[in-house]
């Protein structure tokens, strides 16, 4: 029974570690009181919703994650099939959403749904974006400190939660810890709490490596330009969190990069503990990586649950689903002992403030069946794999692949931090992608760490000075 | 004598070599459109064999993927309605201004030949909002804007070819009663008919092969065969490098057919073309 | 007949004249236009000045795209038609299989900028594997790359070009020429070339605008990595409008420069080599 409280409770607690101590009593009766309402109302209202909507509206969704583009396709028809609603969905490539909505968004046949990344995102769209505190969809959001709001309204509401570490396959380091001649005095991966510990297991790991039958500790670190977005974005979102946690901001015109040298370790250990030669990483993409562990070449990866898919598609997998687990990205700063994984969201729905009435009101019916209705919510929860903060979504209505598993039990754990995402804070993609491309020099030896640093200083200062301009 | 069949010889055997060289890339993709997506960026060059084999499973997955056959239907249909369009329209309008000399005529001489200098990133902002507008983002308002944006050659290469045909003979068709278009299409046509196959060729050379302008028109939701090969790339996260070749091959397989069929008129096409242009 | 014809201004011109006008007349004037402003629809335009051209001329990856292109379009220029005149001579040799390989050589001609952008990536990475790297290690193998890559596309199309040329040579001539004791070498300098002198003008022409103005394949093969370092003019433009938010005018001030340099190279170098002709 504790257990189901602690669950219920945790979509609110999960993301802003801040909010916890005020927010959650409240989220609780809320979350209890909306669940016996919303479900015994939600198979007649969305369903009228939607009767209004056919015939008049029809929804245009730009979806930002390419990797579930099926997914998205298989649901507009289906839900075209039951309401009549024409669905239309169009995927902008990885790394390239912002130009794909910016080019869509000046269109007369414009995206009626799309997603901004957070308040910075907010920004850039807030003329498009339209106000949606009297929606079902906010009312459902067990913590409505969640949502981009301004004293104005409500213009993003987030669907889904994510978290991300290292990802490794325990059967993997079971067989080194059970080796004799093994440097480290830890006997299984859940002890290692820092990066002292996890370099010393890599490096002994990488020594051992024909013992172990892998290529490598880490899969290839994939620095193809449009498949960097884990290094550049998710892994530099670590010392961005230590840097604003010390100055004790959310934002910043010019970012000191004070742990640039942890950056650097933890970067460092992936490309010389690696399956593929530093030199190789621009032919690689996230998906190789994924392939590299489903395979059982390298016992490490970092990704986040999203990525369960493209593990367990890969023919001939030798990975056991109790085999993968997670572990926070140590970066060896002060106490990160307590470190949990990266949770947070940079998925906010928007509906576009200049579409026709007709065609807000169809977007809304959407995006209300999708996290209401039967259909829609067990492709929510088993399809697209999404932790969703809402409370129409049951106890057992979560997703049970091994990795979105991972991600809930961390977040239970209450002796543990989660790192937040102040990667949505990042001033633009221009920023990322010449941050990854340096990485790219870096890995190949042709540009040294100190330019890398320069560059990461001067880009987010320009780049946060182009976007005030 | 011996030595100069020596270097024929020689010659020939330096011909071979070169041929298979250029033809070695294509032959590349195609071996490896049968090999698995993890087995193509680090070693191209190996035969698929039992491990890396895959059947024609890349095929399956790339035309589903990126709906490769659709691409093909829309290609044909752009190509083949925008070529028809310019074909008809752009004889028309060069005959008219190459027969009656105004100023007018010989402006917009200029502005067509003016336009064929301009390079397209000039104006691909503009003109793909410009086509929004006009509600001509789709596979039969495309065919409006290729007829635009063809029209400054094709109407050069007419111009200059009605130029070399006398006058007299539309002139005496006119005496026995046709008017100008029956003048046209009864006399005129059938004599450019040599220069309309040059600026077909060259005109469906052009638009089945691009990219940027349908993909700044229309966007993905039609897809021609270029957008939808780009499209692999960058709409599905990673890409599936197994897919890509197999859809490489399908891109190419239709060329080759037209090339080896039509191989006289496309080369003499372009040898007018290109002596004219 | 002008009279008569005259009248029919509307049947024969209007449609030709109409999409011109939306493709092409309306685009560019409205271009130029925005080149001046701020905006980032095209209707939300406010007048800047000349801020988008000071922005675009210290904008680093705009200067390096121009002296990565003129650098590009030196070596592919006269490594294509280098290699086109000498397979033409060969082919016109009447070599056995002369039929065969000349379609052979034209074919990769035909092959979009996309497709064969992607052909290249895979053979070159797969090349460069073999020595542990990838074309995006340094800026100077997706070069190569380039040329390599337009040369293979290019060379079939020059050699068709200059098959044609050397084969309106007359025979006379060059009987003359050798009579008169020339070697072939001579019989080459002095007899063909200046014969073959229009075909070299249009080879120049064509593989100058081609090589100014690519961009499928710069798109598909390197997209400009590293670091855009490989990013030719058209593409820098390309990234420019649609890859950031707010840089729309410096786009179009950057397409209107382009658009300047195309002209005058194109227009300059065709009154050359046509005086080149004459003297001849």
């Amino acid at each position: 029974m504790k257990k189901k409280l602690v669950s219920i409770l945790l979509c609110a607690a999960m993301i802003s570690t801040v909010l916890v101590g005020c927010g959650s009593k409240e989220a609780a009766d809320q979350a209890t009181d909306e669940t016996t309402e919303e479900s015994a109302a939600d198979t007649a209202e969305p369903a009228d919703d939607t009767a209004q909507a056919a015939g008049t509206g029809k929804v245009y969704y730009l979806n930002f994650k390419p990797e579930v583009a099926e997914i998205w396709e298989e649901l507009a028809e289906l839900y075209t099939k039951e309401t009549g609603v024409e669905v239309k969905v169009v995927t902008a490539a990885s790394g390239t959403y912002e130009q794909t909505l910016k080019s869509e968004i000046a269109k007369t046949d414009a995206p009626t749904l799309f997603q901004i990344n957070g308040p910075v995102g907010y920004q850039s769209w807030k003329e498009y974006c339209l106000d949606l505190s009297d929606t079902d969809l906010y009312s459902w959001m067990i913590d409505k400190n969640l949502a981009v709001s301004t004293d104005e309204g409500v213009f993003g509401i987030p669907y889904v939660v994510e978290g991300y570490g290292i990802i490794y396959n325990d059967a993997i380091m079971r067989n080194y810890f059970a080796l004799e001649d093994k440097a480290v005095d830890i006997s299984s991966a859940e002890e290692i709490k820092n990066f002292e510990t996890l370099k010393a297991v890599v490096e002994d790991m990488t020594a051992h490596k024909e013992d172990l039958g892998i290529e490598g500790v880490f899969a290839s670190t994939s620095l193809t330009p449009g498949e960097d977005w884990r290094w550049q974005t998710h892994l530099a979102n670590l010392p961005v969190y230590y840097e604003y946690k010390d100055k004790g901001i959310s934002d910043t015109d010019t970012l000191e990069f004070t742990y640039s040298d942890n950056f650097k370790n933890i970067f460092d250990l992936y490309l010389n503990n690696s399956c593929t030669a530093p030199t190789m990483l621009a032919s690689k993409t996230v998906e190789d990586s994924m392939a590299e562990l489903a395979l059982g070449k390298a016992a490490m990866v970092q990704n986040g649950n999203w990525g369960w898919g493209d593990i367990a598609d890969v023919d001939g997998n030798t990975i056991a689903e109790e085999d993968v687990k997670f572990m926070p990205i140590y970066i060896g700063v002060e106490g990160e002992e307590t470190q949990g994984l990266c949770t947070g969201t940079e998925n906010f729905f928007s509906i576009n403030s200049k579409a026709s009435p007709e065609d807000q009101a169809a977007s809304v019916a959407f995006v209300e069946w999708l996290f209401s209705s039967d259909t829609g919510k067990d492709y929510v929860t088993n399809k697209l794999g999404f932790i969703t903060p809402f409370s129409t979504f049951e106890e057992d209505e979560k997703p049970s692949d091994p990795l979105a598993k991972e991600v809930l039990r961390y977040m239970e754990d209450s002796s543990l931090t989660s790192v937040a995402w102040n990667f949505t804070s990042f001033p633009s993609q221009t920023f990322k992608d010449n941050f990854g491309a340096a990485l790219l020099e870096y890995a190949q030896g042709s540009m040294t760490w100190d330019d890398v640093k320069n560059t990461v200083v001067e880009q987010w200062a320009a780049e946060k000075a182009a976007i005030a301009e | 004598m011996k030595t100069r069949k020596v270097i024929r010889i020689l010659l020939f055997l330096l011909l071979t070599v070169l041929s298979v060289l250029f033809l070695a890339p294509v032959f590349i993709v195609f071996m490896n459109s049968f090999k698995g997506k993890f087995y193509i960026s680090d070693t191209p060059f190996e035969f698929p064999n039992g491990e890396t084999f895959v059947g024609i499973s890349n095929y399956i997955n790339g035309i589903a993927k990126t709906g490769f056959l659709n691409a093909f239907g829309w290609s044909l249909f752009i190509t083949v309605c925008s070529v028809a369009v310019i074909l008809l329209f752009t004889s028309m309008t060069a005959w008219y201004i190459t027969r009656v000399k105004t100023k007018a005529t010989s402006f917009l001489y200029y502005f067509f030949v003016f336009s064929m200098i301009v390079p397209f990133q000039m104006v691909m902002f503009t003109m793909s909002k410009v086509a929004n507008m006009l509600h001509l983002d789709n596979p039969a308002g495309i065919i409006i804007i290729y007829l635009g944006f063809g029209s400054g050659l094709s109407v050069f290469m007419f111009s200059g070819f009605v130029k070399s045909i006398p006058t007299d003979i539309e002139e005496a068709a006119m005496i026995d009663g046709c008017n100008p278009l029956q003048t046209f299409f009864k006399v005129v046509l059938p004599i450019l008919k040599p220069t309309a196959i040059t600026v077909a060729i060259l005109n469906a050379m052009w638009i089945w092969n691009d990219y940027l302008l349908p993909s700044l028109v229309i966007g993905t939701e039609y897809r021609t065969i270029p957008v939808a090969v780009q499209y692999l790339i960058g709409g599905y996260g990673s890409k599936d490098m197994g897919a890509m070749m197999a859809l490489l091959v399908l891109a190419i397989v239709p060329i080759v057919i037209f090339y080896l069929t039509c191989q006289k008129h496309i080369i003499e096409g372009v040898v007018a073309g290109a002596v004219k242009g | 007949m002008e009279r008569t014809l005259k009248k029919y201004f509307a049947v024969f011109t209007v449609p030709t004249i109409i999409a011109f006008t939306i493709s092409f007349v309306i685009p560019f004037f409205m271009g130029v236009y925005l080149s001046f402003c701020e905006f980032t629809t095209v209707v939300d335009a406010e007048f800047a000045g000349l801020s988008n051209y000071v922005k675009a001329f210290s904008n680093m990856d705009f200067l390096n795209a121009l002296w990565f292109t003129a650098k590009f379009a030196v070596i592919a220029v006269v490594s294509i038609n280098l290699f086109a005149f000498l397979l033409a001579i060969l082919l016109t040799r009447k070599i056995k299989g002369t039929n065969i390989f000349r379609t052979v050589f034209f074919m990769p001609n035909l092959i979009g900028g996309i497709v064969l952008g992607y052909i290249w990536q895979l053979v070159i990475n797969g090349v460069l594997a073999k020595y542990e790297m990838t074309m995006f290690a340094d800026a100077k193998y997706g070069f190569w790359g380039l040329v390599i890559l337009m040369n293979w596309q290019l060379i079939g199309y020059m050699m068709i070009i200059y098959i044609a040329g050397i084969q309106n040579v007359p025979g006379e001539l060059i009987d003359a020429a050798r009579v008169d004791g020339a070697n072939p070498l001579q019989v080459l300098k002095n007899v063909t070339i200046p014969m073959v002198m229009p075909s070299i003008t249009i080879c120049l022409f064509l593989t100058v605008s081609n090589s100014f103005k690519l961009f499928d394949q710069n798109l598909a093969l390197t997209g400009g990595a590293p670091s855009r370092k490989t990013a030719m003019l058209a593409l820098d433009i390309f990234d420019t409008f649609y890859g950031r938010i707010g840089f729309e005018g410096v786009g179009q001030a950057k397409a209107v420069v382009f658009f300047i340099l195309v002209a005058v190279i194109a227009l300059s170098q065709l009154a050359l080599t046509r005086r080149k002709e004459v003297e001849n």
